[in-house]
């Protein structure tokens, strides 16, 4: 417990010096009183704690295994957990516990990264069609419904299936930020609505400030908490659509490896060897548990009007 | 009212025609069907490669515009949406799918909004109390659960209980397996393929409209009109019944109307897992198969679903906000 809260303390204090403009008393307050709201909800904690388990064994994992992820163990094939083989091995004899390390890091770097770029990419549309109103706001917004019509998963799909190779998480990462952002640049649009009508960003309007520093300066900081959120439960909904396309055979594909396609390799041996399906289901399902309750306690020690946590 | 619902539908099928348009050279762009053919042993000549490619308009030796507007014309002049590679017609493949993904979601998304919705009312009702953190955690847990992870954990119980009873209560393939024509026995025969498929779904839609329908409902009951109802002495229950909800209830309406496209296209995993013959399934194989006419006979399917969802909301929110005001 007072580890883990000195992880979120550091992680606060490196947040705070990489705020250029921060500085000053009151703004160091706020994220400790956040931190330490964050800190007080056991379930918030524990999610840390656990993504910083699934961290440390998806970067140590394959260092540990005694098997490669792309070393078959063709006297073992399909044998069930032993001191050999820890979480057992396919029926091609791919040693479970080293696929399952390989794709854990696959699967948390395309979520991360993915919804890190979505999060940018809406953020800036979302804003900028916001800000200037008019005619660039009806365009934008139509342009912004004509592409939500067709159904991204397809044309993530499309795309992705061309790529192949141990290049393809990249291609895949890419795919999904280019067709993800597009529902979340709206939803951040209205939030902007109401900003664009404070007095300093007009003050800085007519004081003739450049609008794209408005922008970046007024306008993107002040839906930091959304961003922050929609962040960390955005990684959930990535790593959701990445295992379902690796699952389908149109995302991650061999030689590499990732959460998803190992289920579909478990799919097709649900009763004979069961273990090469138990093992990448726990860890997928504790790496979104763990994101979504670090995103609700997020939420919660955020919003000013929460009265799960207690007094401030 | 008829002429707001005109414009509207002008402007959808503008969108509609500009989205597919994108698809189209989006599929055109990334999908090679000329690999179908080289891949296979021995291979056949390239004239009859070339042959095959142009009768079905997807050779990528013509110029795109060219088969684009070859493509354009014959679904404006004749409602023909191409052949896939293998000489298919396209649209009667479509056709006959669409039936089974209807069977498939009828009754799983019924049954997913009502839970759903009902459980938020219920929860949001009693916030922080033992029955929200319960509710909340569990449709936490299934929230971020993968659909595969699920649908593969539910038939796994499946066949054990199947094997614990010693006979067949569940099926987990397909749609039906009775052929005869006593209806009760083909109703029951649906009804042991459908249920594992819709328990499945079912909870998907479920624990989405719960988590969301219980942030709607505590968003309005803190709202001006609702604390003056109540100050104005309205019992809570009346408070929430009257003006709460009725406001609560009109992003759900919403959410309802867009999932229409994804009732058809969401349901690829499921539709994968319980190998049932539906739209999600024919997606797949359509990209498979590089079939550039099928996949965007899709992605126009679901396109035009969404439109009528929207067009479905703009009615719905209209009569149900009274703050809009239309005409």
């Amino acid at each position: 417990m007072a580890n883990s809260e000195l992880v979120v303390t550091a992680a606060t204090a490196a947040e705070v010096v990489a705020d250029e403009q921060g500085g000053g008393l009151r703004r160091t307050g706020r994220f400790a009183l956040i931190a330490r709201r964050f800190a007080r909800r056991r379930s918030a904690v524990a999610g840390l704690v656990l993504l910083a388990l699934l961290i440390l064994f998806a970067v140590f994992g394959p260092m540990i295994g005694q098997w490669r992820f792309d070393e078959p163990d063709f006297l073992a094939l399909a044998q069930a957990p032993s001191a050999e083989h820890w979480f057992g091995t396919t029926t091609g004899g791919s040693d479970v516990f080293a696929l399952v390390a390989r794709g854990l890091g696959r699967s948390l770097l395309i979520g991360i990264l993915s919804s890190v770029a979505i999060t940018f990419v809406a953020a800036l549309i979302g804003t900028t069609i916001a800000f200037f109103e008019g005619w660039v706001e009806r365009v934008g917004m139509w342009i912004l419904d004509m592409l939500l019509v067709i159904p991204s998963f397809l044309l993530i799909a499309m795309i992705t299936r061309s790529a192949s190779g141990t290049g393809g998480w990249l291609t895949l990462t890419l795919a999904l930020t280019a067709f993800g952002w597009i529902g979340y640049a709206r939803v951040l649009r209205t939030l902007t609505l109401s900003l664009r009508e404070l007095d300093y960003v007009h003050a800085a309007r007519y004081m003739g400030v450049r609008s794209f520093t408005i922008i970046r300066r007024h306008l993107v900081p002040n839906l930091g908490s959304v961003l922050i959120i929609q962040t960390v439960l955005g990684v959930v909904g990535a790593v959701n659509s990445e295992t379902a396309l690796s699952f389908l055979g149109l995302g991650v594909k061999a030689p590499d490896t990732s959460l998803g396609t190992i289920l579909q390799a478990g799919q097709s041996v649900v009763l004979t060897s069961p273990w090469v399906l138990i093992a990448p289901s726990v860890f997928l399902v504790a790496l979104t548990y763990s994101m979504q309750l670090i995103g609700d306690g997020l939420r919660d020690a955020i919003d000013p009007y929460s009265r799960s946590g207690g007094k401030a | 009212m008829v002429r707001f619902l005109a414009r509207r539908v002008l402007n959808y099928v503008v969108m509609l025609f500009l989205a597919t348009s994108l698809t189209y050279f989006l599929a055109s762009f990334f999908m090679d069907p000329r690999s179908n053919y080289l891949a296979r042993n021995p291979r056949p000549p390239m004239a009859s490669i070339n042959a095959s490619l142009t009768a079905a308009n997807i050779n990528d030796q013509t110029p795109l515009l060219e088969r684009y507007w070859t493509w354009l014309t014959n679904i404006v002049l004749h409602w023909n949406w191409g052949l896939s590679p293998t000489q298919e017609p396209v649209a009667g493949a479509i056709a006959t799918r669409i039936g089974a993904s209807v069977q498939l979601v009828t009754l799983a998304t019924v049954l997913g909004i009502v839970i759903g919705v009902g459980l938020g009312v219920h929860t949001a009702i009693r916030q922080y109390q033992w029955q929200d953190r319960v509710f909340g955690g569990i449709s936490t847990f299934f929230l971020v659960v993968p659909t595969a992870v699920l649908a593969l954990f539910v038939v796994i119980g499946a066949i054990y209980l199947n094997k614990a009873l010693g006979f067949r209560l569940f099926y987990v393939t397909g749609l039906h397996s009775y052929d005869g024509n006593n209806w009760l026995l083909k109703l029951s025969d649906l009804g042991q393929h459908l249920i594992l498929p819709t328990i499945v779904l079912t909870v998907i839609t479920a624990v989405t409209y719960h988590l969301t329908q219980r942030t709607y409902l505590l968003d309005t009951m803190n709202a001006d009109y609702v604390r003056t109802a109540r100050a104005k002495g309205l019992p809570l229950n009346v408070a929430i019944r009257k003006h709460a909800l009725r406001t609560s209830l009109i992003p759900t309406t919403v959410m309802v109307a867009f999932s229409i496209a994804g009732v058809f296209t969401g349901a690829v995993i499921t539709e994968t897992m319980f190998a049932i013959n539906g739209l999600g399934k024919y997606f797949i194989t359509t990209l498979v198969q590089n079939d550039i006419n099928g996949s965007v006979a899709i992605a126009a399917f679901g396109g035009a679903c969404t439109l009528v969802g929207a067009l479905a909301a703009d009615v719905a929110v209209s009569w149900l906000d009274p703050r809009v005001r239309i005409s």
